[in-house]
């Protein structure tokens, strides 16, 4: 027979068995190691052309280099410095030259030259890569000479100067890595500050460079780990376990003010927020209509109710964005013409529309569902019937897209829109250009035709000009979206981590970090 | 012998049925409720005829009884197949869709990734179940001897406490008092076993008032028993009464608390105690693998849970059988 007590030994064997298999990993005290508590996870592939995702783009900015830095200021959208690129000119219509820096080393020991920037740029904007549509379009590279490469679009029909600030985004791969797709995919292998060691469960590991061509950082290691929960990320910034977690709430920014160990910021982003209209689907198929929701939106509200997490815009990028402006015409808060415009369109007082369906996201974006409700209420005081569709990430992020048939679900969503580089199209042509208008379905002959001038406009000043005077007002007039606010970025950190520069499109550089 | 055979075929039969509706509804569940696998793995800027194709390539269009008779036959060798969005080389995540990142050769093998948290989530639920009975026991025990006394009060107003306290929120203010303010212990994440003692602690509040309960019904019921009386009355001590014969038949319905309620509490709770430690246990993979839509891991833990439970159900009853062998289960 067996006994309670063989049984309660066996247990206790079990869990002694079970915690010696642990390892026991002591903290080493003497490095200098940052631990990056970030919100979004990585993918299996470190292939920068073979993604579009935040959280893995903010960790490649940790591992590569680019042609050249943008630090997208608040009022100083349109300065780049020198990266691994000393100096850039426009040649002519179609060619863009760089002149590269001389002396760099990729991680592993290959030197940097031409023949990487060919490599790298070739083969990111071939329109067959995952991440094609980040670039503005294909490009061919001659190598002047080991340390010149000229960037040509001739032979594809646009011009060279999209590329300009997109030479601070397209991470600068090795030439061979690119020759073995296999090896590009297993370890990121680039020439910034940190390089890439090793995954372990959601942590990957970086040490310094020891020949970053900006001087060896004071920071040993990074340990960048992934963790979802924002709670989790605050207390684990609280309790020195993390010393930056990423994307704060507002609530626990406001808390974590008078804190004495943790220092916290705020800073625009390049995310604007915005309600999409399904313009593919009645009743959105009809501007007017689309107006009348726009003008039912009082955004004052929306922006009282979000509180440090949004700044007020009018414009279809964020101000961190090359182009932005204040549109003139852009849909203010007017119940009297919203009315007008359903009663033009045949739906007087909103009689005889549809149901619309609004769907938006919970525990992604700060607030969504409180905002949601808001606008919904705002919609229905001039007529509009609205249900909201309150969705966690997963099943929002299936939702929004539209799908094989070119139809989404619902007719409106609620979607922010994050990128990398100051680069206006980044943001424009994937939402509003009917080549892709990934969301709202958009396809009007004068939107694409005015997007496509802005695009080929060469000399920025005069792109500023189109952007104002042309695009933005067209827009302003369809509203295929309505951009609701600009989104802030909480980060916080350990008070004696200094020297740390926070990118407005997500990206932590701390090539130049240290504990004071 | 006989008996022992007996008793595994009979109920390892109908644990077997068990586990495969638990499968069956898990695996259909994940397939009608919103949020489709691909659009996590591909990223924002995916097309819609890309995602499409990838769905068709990896089996998801495919008619659900298929995808289910698949995955049947895979999982009867042994192979619980391979993560939708972790990356071979290590617990990487969701959003690429370069050349052969969909090869299952650079997929982490679900059981891999499983048997890599499985060390985690035991030392914590080791631990927890040893803190639990720590302060259970004495409370309940004292409780099942002074019945209706100070001690049965006082086991009736902590197992109340206990019992209302979310464990969510307790985990919060744990980790907030005891390692942010306190400093005295680790929390958040795993460098060594003591990161495991705040989540265990939780966890052993969550599950005391099960066991002191059912430790003092137990002990009183057992008080009451004429064979109680009888043994004194032979000359045994109360002491020795208590020691040797009362708490080892109370052990009995304890050994069933344990086995079909603590256990099953303790599965659950990890997931949530897990994600809020971020302690890289089983529960956080689960956890993750639900906001990712990553079915296999899903149906994977789901599935070994739902054996775990049935297994231990059985051992369960199979020692007490043993301690009693007047139960028939």
């Amino acid at each position: 027979m067996t006994t309670r007590r063989q049984i309660l030994a066996g247990a206790g064997a079990a869990m002694a068995f079970g915690a010696l298999g642990m390892p026991l990993v002591a903290n080493a005290q003497s490095k200098k190691t940052v631990v990056l508590a970030s919100m979004g996870p990585l993918t299996g592939n470190f292939d920068p052309t073979s993604h579009t995702t935040l959280g893995q783009g903010n960790f490649e900015k940790i591992v590569f280099s680019h042609l050249t830095r943008a630090p997208m200021e608040e009022g100083k959208t349109d300065i780049l410095e020198p990266d691994l690129a000393t100096s850039w000119q426009i040649i002519d219509e179609h060619t863009i030259e760089f002149k590269l820096r001389e002396g760099v080393k990729f991680h592993d020991g290959k030197v940097f030259g031409a023949e990487d920037v060919k490599a790298t740029f070739e083969y990111a904007s071939d329109p067959s890569r995952p991440a094609a549509s980040y670039y503005p379009g294909r490009v061919d590279v001659e190598v002047v000479d080991p340390l010149t490469v000229r960037i040509k679009t001739g032979k594809y029909g646009y011009p060279a100067s999209t590329f300009w600030f997109v030479s601070s985004f397209l991470p600068i791969l090795s030439a061979d890595d690119v020759a073995k797709p296999d090896l590009l995919q297993q370890r990121p292998n680039g020439t910034n500050a940190f390089k890439y060691v090793k995954t372990e469960g959601d942590r990957s590991y970086l040490e310094a460079n020891e020949e970053y061509f900006g001087g060896r950082p004071k920071i040993d290691e990074i340990v960048y780990a992934y963790v979802p929960d924002a709670n989790t990320r605050v207390l684990g910034l609280m309790n020195g376990e993390y010393h930056i977690a990423e994307r704060l709430e507002p609530e626990q920014y406001e808390s974590l003010l008078s804190n004495n160990t943790v220092a916290v910021r705020k800073g625009l982003s390049t995310e604007n927020k915005y309600l999409h209209f399904r313009c593919n689907k009645a009743p959105f198929d009809d501007p007017r209509i689309r107006l009348a929701a726009a003008h039912a939106i009082d955004r004052d509200q929306i922006l009282e109710l979000m509180g440090d997490a949004a700044v007020a815009s009018s414009c279809f990028v964020s101000p961190m964005k090359f182009g932005y402006t204040e549109i003139e015409n852009y849909p203010r808060y007017d119940p009297e013409a919203s009315a007008r415009l359903l009663e033009e369109a045949g739906f007087p007082g909103g009689a005889g529309l549809p149901q619309l369906e609004y769907i938006t996201s919970i525990g992604f974006y700060p607030k969504t569902k409180e905002y949601g409700e808001l606008i919904a209420a705002m919609m229905m005081e001039v007529g509009f019937d609205v249900q909201l569709t309150v969705l966690e990430p997963a099943a929002w992020e299936q939702a929004i897209y539209r799908g094989g048939d070119g139809q989404g679900a619902g007719h409106m969503c609620d979607v922010g829109w994050m990128t990398g580089s100051p680069e206006p199209d980044l943001v424009l042509r994937p939402n509003w250009h009917s080549g892709a208008a990934l969301i709202n379905g958009v396809s009007d002959p004068e939107i694409d035709a005015s997007l496509d001038k802005e695009r080929g406009t060469l000399d920025p000043a005069e792109r500023l000009k189109v952007l104002a005077s042309e695009t933005f007002p067209l827009m302003a007039a369809k509203v295929p979206s309505f951009s609701l606010f600009s989104a802030v970025n909480f980060h916080g950190a350990a008070k004696n981590l200094k020297g740390v520069y926070y990118f407005p499109s997500g990206p932590i550089d701390l090539s130049k970090a240290d504990f004071a | 012998m006989i008996f022992a055979l007996d008793f595994f075929l009979r109920r390892m039969a109908q644990g077997l049925v068990i586990i495969v509706l638990v499968a069956m509804l898990i695996f259909t569940l994940l397939r009608v409720v919103p949020g489709d696998p691909v659009r996590t793995m591909l990223g924002p800027m995916a097309s819609a005829e890309v995602a499409e194709q990838t769905a068709q390539k990896m089996g998801l269009r495919d008619p659900i009884p298929v995808q289910f008779a698949k995955y049947v036959g895979q999982v009867v060798t042994g192979d619980f197949g391979r993560s939708f969005v972790r990356s071979a080389q290590g617990a990487s995540t969701g959003g690429s869709r370069g050349g052969a990142t969909f090869d299952a050769s650079n997929r982490a093998p679900v059981m891999g990734l499983i048997l890599t948290a499985v060390p985690y989530s035991l030392l914590l639920a080791g631990l927890a179940l040893g803190i639990s009975l720590l302060i259970s026991l004495p409370i309940g025990i004292a409780a099942g001897l002074k019945s209706g006394k100070w001690p049965d009060r006082l086991a009736l107003y902590l197992s109340s406490i206990f019992v209302s306290l979310p464990n969510i929120w307790l985990a919060l203010v744990l980790i907030f008092l005891v390692s942010v303010k306190g400093g005295l212990l680790p929390a958040i994440g795993y460098q060594n076993w003591t990161y495991a003692i705040l989540p265990a602690f939780v966890l052993a509040i969550e599950l005391s008032p099960v066991f002191i309960r059912s430790a003092s019904v137990a002990v009183s019921s057992n008080m009451l028993e004429p064979y109680v009386a009888a043994g004194q009355i032979r000359g045994l001590s109360r002491a020795r009464m208590i020691l040797v014969h009362v708490l080892r038949n109370a052990m009995i319905p304890l050994l069933n608390v344990l086995g079909i309620q603590a256990i099953g509490l303790l599965l659950g709770s990890l997931f949530v105690i897990e994600y809020a430690f971020n302690y890289p246990g089983v529960g956080l993979l689960m956890i993750n693998a639900v906001f990712q839509r990553d079915f296999p891991v899903i149906q994977a833990i789901a599935i070994l849970a739902c054996t775990l439970l049935v297994l231990v159900n059985i051992l369960v009853d199979f020692a007490a059988t043993n301690i009693d062998r007047r139960l028939q289960y």
